[in-house]
């Protein structure tokens, strides 16, 4: 079976796609700061962020009503939290910091979004990996990565096979069979996780993670760096004064 | 000639009891390929682990081109011994083909442009050049098998091991892997109930049944043997039969 819900969109081909991976990594994590620490009343700020991650949008080609998507299934966690500060702080004092995180958080939203789709899974590893983050972090989102989607289809064929042969019948029985098909998958997830790890011994593997940078960085990514961090910072200063 | 591998005595059971291995003797020399038949069960899988050191018995021992089974030889072992797995999902954790083809030579602690070279070149011998970045759980059973095997490949081993090679091949990809195993001139040994391509491949044929060795001769001899084919729950190959 094959699935692409996580990282659905990377394979396109815009220029955003073809960039470096730290250099998206960096440009959107000093994007997402830079929104977080702005002023709440300072609306043009947010206007000027807006419109530069809108062009990012616009320049990846991933289509507008899959990110939207995107941002609907977590903007309804961030409106739970919030919805409660406007009655926490009397006043307007409170709406106002009521939408100063609704726009926060849909705007961090939205650079995460788009970092997601428009970088493979194992090149966004790649690029956390060469920013320094742990090596053993890494390893397990890529284990992560490999195997849920395996595990996903045991599960799914475990169901098969009993719905094939089952017709029906009392509740409580129908209990201690879903309880039992959750206990095989998580033996089955154990057992694959011991050979894994044999065949990763067979082949030397001794503890220490060895890996290879394959990523270079061209002239489009400092053309990226310098364009976006630039506009990025220009609207930090400038909302500074 | 040279033994590469030397079993004495071994004996093995799981942790839960149950015998496995049971008093194997096998010597085996350079440049040999060798077959393992046997039943379900019949403890092949067993018995290769021991060789690469995955699994470990206190009883017997086993040397691997003249050196014994220890922890200080262990990973001097395990780069001569190439092991491909009986199931590829094992065999492929990685985010993708390259990564997971570069595993052994990056353990080796090769050189970043000898590591390319010997991922690439493993890539092209069992025809899948241009799959680099593609992630492993896209790809079809045997094009996942193909790659297993270029990730021992690329490891330049002394001595392969596979298990169950060409299960799940369609029957172009078998013949050329066939093709790919004749080439490797190398010491071999093939664990599969695809006697026909045993009988192409392997001069000699172990035969196991319930964890002991019944039977170590010439492949041909021993596959013709009706008797002692169907004793131990299998079959003549029907290239032989007549
Ligand atoms: N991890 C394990 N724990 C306990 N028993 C095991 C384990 N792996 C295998 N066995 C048992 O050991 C015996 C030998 O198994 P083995 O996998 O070596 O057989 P095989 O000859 O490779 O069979 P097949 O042709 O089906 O691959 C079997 O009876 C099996 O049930
Ligand atoms: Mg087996």
């Amino acid at each position: 079976m094959k699935h692409d819900f996580l990282d659905k969109y990377s394979k396109l081909g815009s220029v955003i796609h073809k960039l470096d991976p730290r250099a998206k990594i960096i440009t959107f994590l000093l994007f997402i700061i830079f929104v977080i620490t702005t002023a709440p009343h300072d609306y043009l700020s947010f206007a000027a962020y807006a419109a530069v991650i809108s062009i990012v949008v616009f320049l990846s080609k991933v289509p507008l009503s899959y990110v939207f998507k995107r941002v609907l299934v977590i903007i309804p966690f961030v409106l739970l939290v919030a919805i409660f500060l406007p009655f926490a702080n009397k006043g307007p004092e409170g709406w106002t910091i009521f939408w100063n995180v609704m726009i926060k958080s849909f705007l961090a939203v939205l650079a995460t979004i788009m970092l997601s789709s428009t970088t493979k899974f194992h090149k966004l590893l790649k690029g956390f990996e060469l920013l320094k983050f742990p090596k053993i972090m890494i390893m397990m989102l890529a284990f992560m990565y490999r195997y849920v989607f395996i595990l996903v289809d045991e599960a799914h064929r475990m169901e098969r096979a009993r719905d094939s042969r089952y017709f029906g019948g009392e509740y409580l029985r129908q209990i201690k069979i879903v309880c039992n098909i959750i206990g095989l998958l998580f033996i089955r997830a154990y057992e694959r996780g011991e050979r894994v790890y044999q065949s990763m011994s067979a082949r030397g593997f001794d503890g220490n993670i060895i890996t290879m940078n394959e990523l270079k960085y061209v002239k489009s990514d400092m053309i990226f760096y310098i364009i976006f961090t630039g506009m990025i910072l220009t609207i930090k200063i400038w909302s500074l004064f | 000639m040279k033994k590469v591998i030397e079993i004495n005595d071994l004996c093995y059971s799981y942790p839960d009891e149950k015998i496995a291995l049971e008093n194997i003797n096998l010597d085996i020399f350079e440049g040999e390929s060798v077959g393992i038949v046997g039943a379900n069960g019949a403890g092949k899988t067993t018995l290769i682990l021991h060789i690469n050191g995955i699994i470990r018995s206190n009883n017997g021992n086993i040397k691997v081109i003249d050196m014994e089974m220890t922890d200080k030889n262990i990973r001097k072992i395990r780069s001569k011994v190439g092991l491909v797995f009986q199931n590829p999902e094992d065999q492929l954790f990685s985010p993708t083909v390259f990564e997971d083809v570069s595993f052994g030579p990056l353990n080796m602690k090769l050189s970043p442009d000898e590591v390319i070279k010997r991922t690439t070149d493993a890539l092209e011998m069992v025809e899948m050049s241009g799959f680099e970045n593609r992630s492993s759980h896209h790809l079809s059973e045997g094009e996942k098998k193909r790659i297993s095997i270029a990730t021992v490949l690329s490891m330049n081993p002394e001595i392969l091991v596979l298990d169950e090679p060409t299960s799940n091949l369609d029957p172009k990809h078998r013949r050329e892997l066939i093709h790919l195993l004749k080439k490797f001139n190398k010491t071999i040994i093939i664990v599969s109930h695809d006697l026909e391509a045993m009988l192409e491949l392997c001069d000699r044929t172990v035969l196991m049944n319930k964890g002991e060795i019944v039977k170590d001769g010439k492949t041909r001899e021993l596959m013709s043997d009706r008797k002692l084919m169907e004793d131990n729950y299998l079959e003549c190959p029907l290239s032989l039969k007549n």
